[in-house]
C-alpha cells in the first residue's frame, strides 16, 4: 500500500519565500503521477518533501496510512532517481546499486541476486564493473533507475530524469521508464516541465504553476477539458489559439464575435452565458480543430492570411496573425498549401473553450 | 607560423634554464659532491668517499636521535593536524553562523612566521610551566609536545581551508541520494564524502608531511634542542653539525642529502598513495 496524501502542505525556504501555499494532492497506489509545470513552479520542492529532502514548513503528508513528516527519507521506503542522476562516482556501477541494499544489511546473496536482476531488466550487466564516469548518459540514467529498483521501495521519485539526454533517448527511456512502471506495479511520481512526457507517461497529471495546482487529471481530460487558460496553453503542441471576443446574444442563440466575424455556439452552453452577455471573454480552439474551407458562405468561418507554411510530414502547421494575435492551424498535408496566402477556416464549435478574460477560467466547452 | 616560433624556442627558455641552472643544479649538484669530501671551505675540499656517511650514521649519535625525534614528531603532527583540520572544516561547512569569522580567524597563525611565533609560544608554554617550577627544556618529552602544539596551532587553520574547499565541492545530490540509500551520517562521511576530497586530502597530507619533517625555525626558537639535544629535529641537528663543530662541514653536508633523500622518498609514496585513491569524475 502507497497511496501518498498532501494535505494543506505548506513551504517556506529558509530565506522566508513561500514557495507553495497550500497543497493537495491525492495520489493513489500504484498510480505514475506526473508533476509538470514551468520552470520554477515548485515541482522539485514537492517531490523533495515527499523524499524528505526537505522539511514541511506546515500540513500533513501521508505515504500509505502513515504520517510522515517527521520520518527521515530512509524509513518512507521511497527511492529517488535525480536529474544529475547522483551515482556514486567512486564506486563501481555493481557498488552503486548495492549500497542501499548494504546499508540495509541485507545478505550478500541476496543483494547478488537483486543487483544481477535488476542490471539485466536495464540492459546493464556489462557495465556492472565499471565506474560511472566510463558510462554514457543513457547507461548512467539506466543505473540510476537501477539503483532505485534493487530496494523495491513502494515509491518511486523521479525528478527530471530525461532531461540531459538526446531527444531520441529520451523518447527510448520514456517507454523504458512506462514499462518498468507496468513491472514493478508501484507507485511513481515523476517530475518533468516537457509535457510530451507528461502526456505520454501519466495515469494523471498535475499541472502547477507559482506553488499552485492548476489541475489534477488524466491527459485525455486535460486536453479535451482544461479548467483554465494556463492549463489549456500548457498542454498541448503547438498551443491552443486564444481570441479576444464578445458574447452576443439573439433571441434564444449565444454568439461569439471578433472582428467582423461571428460563431454560433450550440445551445447547451446557453446556461453557462447567462451572465456574460455583452461582455469580452477568451475562446480557445486547438490547431488541429481549425480546417481550411473553400465555400464562400460557410457559417463558423474566418479568413486568416498564413505568413508562413511548416510541413511536418503527415501535417502542415500554418502560422498566421489575427487582431495581433498569433494563430497557428494544423491541418492534414494533403491540403495543398502554400504560404503568402489567404484561408478560410472553420472552426469546429464543439471543440471550442470559452475563457473567462478576467480570471481566465474556464466558462464552457 | 609554427616554424618561425620554433626557431626562437632558446631565446624564451635561455634565460630560465640559465637561472634555474645557477640558483638550482649547480648548488644540488655542489652539495652532493661535498658530502663525499673533507672541506672547510669550498676551494679546499679533498676526496674521502662514504667517510662522512659512515661518521654521520656512527660516530654521532645525535644524527639517529633527531632522526627518530623528527619521525615521531612527523607522525604525531601529521594525524593531529589533519583530524583537527577535517573535523573544524566539517563543523564550518555545516552551514552555522559566522563561518567566515572563524575560517579568517583560524587562518591567521599561518601568515605569522615561524621564529616569532616559536618565541611567542616559548614565553607562553615557560609562563605556565612557570607555576609548577620548571620550563619546556626540562624534559624533551615537554619539547616534544611543546612541538607538536605550536606546528598544530599554526597549520590547522590553513589545512582546514584547503579542505573546505574540497568539501563545498561535494555535491548535495550525492549525499542525499545516500540519505535516502539508507546510510547513517557517518556511513556517508565514510562513503561519500571522505573519498569525494580525497583530492584535498593529498594535498593536506603532502603540506603536513613535508613541513613536520623540515621543521626548523619553531624548532629553534621554541626549545632550541635542549635539553642536550634531545629535542633538536633533523634540519636542526644539520645546522648545528654544520656550523657548530669544527671539521664536521663534510659530515653536515652528508646529513643534508640523506635528509633530501628520506623528505623526497616520503612525499614521492604518499603522493602515489593517495593519488590512487582519489576519484576523477
Ligand atoms: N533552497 C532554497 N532556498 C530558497 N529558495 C529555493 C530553494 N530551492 C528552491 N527555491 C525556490 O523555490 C522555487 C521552486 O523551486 P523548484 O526547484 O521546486 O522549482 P521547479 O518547479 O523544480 O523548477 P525547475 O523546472 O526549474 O526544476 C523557485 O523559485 C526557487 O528559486
Ligand atoms: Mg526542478
Amino acid at each position: 500500500m502507497a497511496s501518498i496524501t498532501l494535505n494543506n502542505i505548506k513551504k517556506t525556504y529558509e530565506d522566508g519565500v513561500t514557495v507553495i501555499e497550500n497543497l493537495n494532492l491525492e495520489i493513489k497506489d500504484k498510480e505514475f503521477i506526473i508533476l509538470v509545470g514551468p520552470s520554477g513552479c515548485g515541482k522539485s520542492t514537492t517531490l523533495r518533501m515527499i523524499a524528505g529532502l526537505e522539511e514541511i514548513s506546515d500540513g500533513e503528508l501521508k505515504i500509505g496510512d502513515k504520517i510522515v513528516n517527521n520520518v527521515s527519507p530512509k524509513d518512507r521506503d521511497i527511492a529517488m532517481v535525480f536529474q544529475s542522476y547522483a551515482l556514486y562516482p567512486h564506486m563501481s556501477v555493481y557498488k552503486n546499486m548495492a549500497f542501499g541494499l548494504k546499508n540495509r544489511k541485507v545478505p550478500k546473496e541476496e543483494i547478488d541476486k537483486k543487483v544481477m536482476a535488476a542490471a539485466k531488466m536495464l540492459d546493464i550487466e556489462s557495465y556492472l564493473n565499471r565506474k560511472p564516469r566510463a558510462l554514457s548518459g543513457g547507461q548512467r540514467q539506466r543505473v540510476a533507475l537501477g539503483r532505485a529498483m534493487v530496494r523495491e521501495p513502494s515509491v518511486f521519485l523521479l525528478d527530471e530524469p530525461l532531461s540531459n539526454l538526446d531527444a531520441k533517448l529520451r523518447t527510448e527511456m520514456r517507454s523504458r521508464i512506462s514499462m518498468l512502471h507496468k513491472q514493478l506495479g508501484t507507485t511513481f511520481v515523476y517530475v518533468t516541465h516537457d509535457q510530451t512526457e507528461a502526456m505520454t507517461m501519466g495515469d494523471r497529471i498535475v499541472v502547477m504553476k507559482d506553488g499552485v495546482v492548476q489541475q489534477f487529471d488524466t491527459p485525455q481530460m486535460l486536453y479535451n477539458h482544461p479548467k483554465n487558460m494556463f492549463v489549456a496553453g500548457f498542454i498541448g503542441s503547438p498551443q491552443m489559439n486564444f481570441i479576444d471576443c464578445m458574447v452576443k446574444r439573439k433571441g434564444e442563440n449565444y454568439f461569439l464575435s471578433f472582428g467582423n466575424y461571428e460563431i454560433v455556439l450550440p445551445n447547451r452552453m446557453n446556461d453557462y452565458l447567462v451572465m456574460y452577455d455583452n461582455k469580452e471573454v477568451v475562446f480557445g480552439v486547438r490547431p488541429e480543430d481549425l480546417s481550411i474551407v473553400k465555400g464562400k458562405d460557410e457559417v463558423n468561418s474566418f479568413d486568416l492570411y498564413v505568413d508562413i507554411a511548416e510541413m511536418t510530414g503527415a501535417d502542415y502547421y500554418l502560422y498566421g496573425t489575427f487582431n495581433d494575435k498569433k494563430i497557428i492551424a494544423n491541418v492534414p498535408s494533403n491540403n495543398n498549401i502554400k504560404s503568402d496566402k489567404k484561408y478560410k477556416f472553420k472552426i469546429d464549435i464543439d471543440r471550442i473553450h470559452i475563457f473567462d478574460k478576467i480570471n481566465e477560467r474556464l466558462i464552457c466547452d | 607560423m609554427e616554424k618561425n616560433i620554433k626557431k626562437y624556442f632558446p631565446a624564451f627558455v635561455l634565460p630560465t634554464f640559465i637561472s634555474f641552472t645557477v640558483v638550482f643544479l649547480i648548488p644540488f649538484f655542489m652539495g652532493i659532491y661535498l658530502s663525499f669530501t673533507e672541506f672547510t671551505t669550498v676551494e679546499s675540499a679533498t676526496w674521502i668517499g662514504f667517510e662522512n656517511y659512515i661518521r654521520a650514521f656512527t660516530k654521532d649519535e645525535n644524527f639517529l636521535n633527531a632522526l627518530w625525534f623528527t619521525i615521531k614528531f612527523t607522525v604525531v603532527s601529521v594525524i593531529t593536524i589533519n583530524i583537527f583540520a577535517f573535523s573544524l572544516a566539517l563543523l564550518l561547512t555545516k552551514a552555522l553562523k559566522g563561518t567566515t569569522f572563524f575560517r579568517t580567524v583560524f587562518f591567521m597563525p599561518n601568515l605569522i612566521g615561524g621564529i616569532v611565533l616559536g618565541y611567542i609560544w616559548n614565553l607562553l608554554i615557560n609562563a605556565i610551566l612557570g607555576v609548577f617550577g620548571f620550563d619546556i627544556t626540562y624534559d624533551a618529552d615537554y619539547g616534544f609536545w611543546g612541538l607538536v602544539f605550536l606546528l598544530n596551532w599554526q597549520l590547522i587553520g590553513y589545512m582546514m581551508v584547503i579542505y573546505i574547499a574540497g568539501l563545498q565541492n561535494v555535491p548535495r545530490d550525492l549525499k542525499e541520494a545516500a540519505k535516502i540509500d539508507g546510510a547513517s551520517s557517518f556511513s556517508i562521511l565514510r562513503n561519500i564524502t571522505i573519498p569525494m576530497v580525497m583530492p584535498s586530502v593529498t594535498i593536506c597530507l603532502f603540506l603536513t608531511l613535508t613541513n613536520s619533517f623540515k621543521l626548523f625555525d619553531q624548532n629553534l626558537a621554541l626549545t632550541g634542542g635542549a635539553p642536550a639535544r634531545e629535542t633538536s629535529m633533523l634540519a636542526l641537528d644539520i645546522y648545528n653539525t654544520f656550523y657548530g663543530r669544527i671539521g664536521w662541514q663534510g659530515v653536515g653536508q652528508a646529513k643534508a642529502v640523506v635528509f633530501f633523500l628520506i623528505v623526497a622518498i616520503i612525499a614521492f609514496v604518499q603522493l602515489k598513495i593517495t593519488g590512487r585513491k582519489e576519484v576523477e569524475s
